[in-house]
């Protein structure tokens, strides 16, 4: 297990540098730059700017330099638009604060995605069934930029029981309506892809033999049809994560989170070369490291994938 | 002396297009230590009786009749009271030895938890029983192979872990369920005789279910034919074979291919089994019949005979083809 995810980390490297390639290039593709203005500089201040960032030299000299101080010094640059600020400021600044939400968010999803699934399967076609499938549907048709208004309405300013937005190192008044807007929908799918897992599952002949043991139907479900039941979410999960850690721009924007989709938002308008290029690896290393962990996870719960990464 | 009555059970599937007529009206005993083939073709509703005896049929199931298992009507048995029978007192082997065990669980999980349940055994005594059992199956290596999963075990070993399963508990009846249709023809004799070997060393009494004949005449004291859910004909194996007393039953001796039989074709039954969605309003197999008479279609046949041995047809043995 070890030796293969050594292996693993050891191929992303060279996908990680092709993705700074291709974004490098991408970007310098879109028209405008970060110093393009509605009313042009005079070009001696142009040049001078331009100089003192780098941009005078030649494309692959850029690239060259950028990609020594990543891997020699760990540094992917100042910011191009927000003076005196580099890019690990800006993702030390606003990666906390994702990651703190992201993580409440996902903790909210599984937490309550995954009981409501079983609950739902095992009371099939109940009352409970059909809360549930109806509070699916409910979610898929008030996504987070609906919901999130709602909730400010209801919460903050009809209710004034938690704030409309903000920070405040994360105190959890501040924490609690970001992270329920951003998973609401992912929890209604968990619970959804749960049930008909776990209905599937229960199905499955190796639970008649457990059952023709005599065991609880109790123990049927916790010993031997969990693990398989939660299969498909774990897959379903995995993108689902790196979604959330890394923020929703619409939350971070909405809420005033101060977190990196704001960052990134800002960066995409301003033409921030290094900013984007800083948090686009962010999000493929976010990706890569998320993968791995559901493929481990996989491997921890599957003996058949187990024995297929020896 | 008896030790399982099986008492005009039948079983009926509810779907939304109507009722499915599974099982119709079946009677038979198993004594003690004794084996019984449950023989008929795919459909025939061989495999539910064995269901419903462990209370396992699919939810939408409905049974009447009764099951007599120590005193006590299986089929009216609260689930926890059910619980106690199964693997302790009846316990089953499934026909698919690929899907039947838990591909995400260790041998050894699951073949102690019943040890667990019924006798309140763990750690070192759990796992001293579960070797036996592994051994009498002749699983090789088995101390080695306690901590393997199912996918790492051929066919034929998964196969024998099922049975090792099933003989933890030293149940006094098991339910064999097709026990080697998945497996190879050499495979499925080992598999035979190690039946044979448990029900004669422990007196374990054996419900044999199957298509197989061949399987049937190795093997069985009493045959039961079933077609489409109903008793055909009930008679000691041996005396089955010999002579025949039922259409159907002749027909499917005939169908069995002979190897002294010059090369041609096959014998076969011409037609369908019938449509189970219809409740019996004749003798389910007198479409196929050679010898069916007008009244055959009208008549659902009783099922008559002597202790020894019953058939359910209306026409003498002796105008017979």
């Amino acid at each position: 297990m070890l030796q293969y995810t050594f292996r693993r980390t050891l191929a992303v490297l060279p996908t990680i540098i092709c993705l700074i390639v291709i974004c490098f290039f991408l970007m310098r593709l879109a028209p405008g730059g970060p110093f393009t203005s509605e009313r042009p500089l005079p070009p001696a201040i142009m040049a001078n700017v331009l100089e003192r960032y780098g941009l005078d030299q030649p494309l692959h000299v850029q690239l060259w330099t950028y990609l020594k101080n990543i891997f020699f010094h760990f540094d992917f640059g100042p910011s191009f638009s927000q003076r005196d600020r580099d890019v690990n400021d800006i993702i030390a600044a606003g990666f906390p604060v994702t990651l703190t939400y992201g993580f409440w968010s996902a903790v909210f999803v599984l937490a309550l995605g995954i009981p409501l699934g079983i609950i739902a399967a095992l009371r099939q076609n109940s009352l409970w069934d059909y809360i549930m499938t109806g509070f699916a549907i409910f979610s898929q048709i008030f996504p987070n930029f609906v919901l999130a208004p709602l909730m400010v309405l209801t919460f903050t300013l009809a209710w004034g029981l938690l704030p409309g937005g903000g920070w405040n190192g994360g105190q959890w008044e501040y924490v609690i309506m970001p992270a329920v807007a951003l998973g609401t929908s992912y929890l209604a799918n968990v619970a959804r892809i749960t049930r008909s897992s776990l209905l599937e599952v229960l199905g499955a002949p190796y639970i008649r033999t457990a059952r023709a043991k005599g065991l609880a139907e109790r123990t049927i479900l916790w010993r031997h049809a969990l693990k398989p039941t939660l299969l498909p979410v774990i897959s379903y999960m995995s993108p689902v994560f790196v979604y959330m850690i890394t923020g929703s721009v619409f939350i971070d924007v909405f809420f005033s989170t101060g977190g990196i989709g704001q960052s990134f938002i800002d960066a995409a308008y301003t033409r921030d070369y290094s900013v984007i290029l800083g948090l686009a690896i962010l999000y493929s290393v976010l990706t890569f490291v998320l993968n791995l962990g559901v493929d481990l996870a996989y491997a921890a719960i599957d003996p058949k994938v187990r024995s297929g990464l020896k | 002396m008896t030790l399982l009555s099986v008492e005009n059970l039948s079983i009926r599937f509810g779907t939304p297009d109507g009722d499915v007529h599974a099982v119709n009206d079946v009677s038979f005993d198993i004594a003690a230590g004794e084996t019984v083939a449950l023989v008929g073709e795919s459909g025939s509703g061989k495999s539910q009786i064995a269901l419903s005896i462990l209370g396992l049929l699919a939810p939408n199931a409905r049974t009447s009749g009764r099951i007599m298992y120590g005193g006590r009507d299986l089929l009216s048995l609260k689930r926890r009271e059910l619980n106690k029978v199964r693997a302790k007192e009846i316990a089953m082997i499934f026909q698919d030895p690929m899907s039947s065990l838990n591909p995400y669980m260790t041998i050894e999980r699951q073949l102690n938890e019943s040890l667990e349940l019924h006798e309140g055994l763990r750690g070192a005594a759990a796992r001293k029983r579960v070797l036996e059992v592994l051994d009498a199956v002749q699983i090789p290596d088995a101390r080695n192979r306690l901590r393997a999963y199912p996918h790492e075990f051929s066919g034929g070993m998964r196969q024998r872990i099922v049975i090792a399963m099933a003989l933890l508990c030293n149940p006094k009846l098991i339910l064999a369920d097709e026990p080697t249709t998945a497996l190879d023809v050499t495979v499925q004799a080992q598999i035979m005789r190690l039946l044979d070997d448990i029900r004669r060393d422990m007196g374990t009494a054996i419900l044999l279910i199957t298509h197989d004949l061949g399987v049937v005449a190795g093997s069985c004291e009493n045959t039961l034919v079933l077609y489409s859910g109903k008793v055909m004909e009930h008679a000691p194996t041996r005396a089955l074979f010999a002579e025949p007393q039922h259409p159907y039953t002749r027909g499917l001796l005939r169908a069995v291919p002979n190897i002294h039989d010059e090369a041609g074709a096959l014998h076969a039954i011409p037609g369908q089994p019938p449509n189970t969605m219809r409740a019996l309003t004749g003798c389910p197999f007198a479409p196929r019949c050679v010898d069916a008479i007008a009244a055959c279609h009208q008549i659902v046949p009783p099922l008559e005979g002597d202790a020894l041995r019953q058939r359910a047809c209306i026409r003498p043995v002796e105008e017979l083809t």
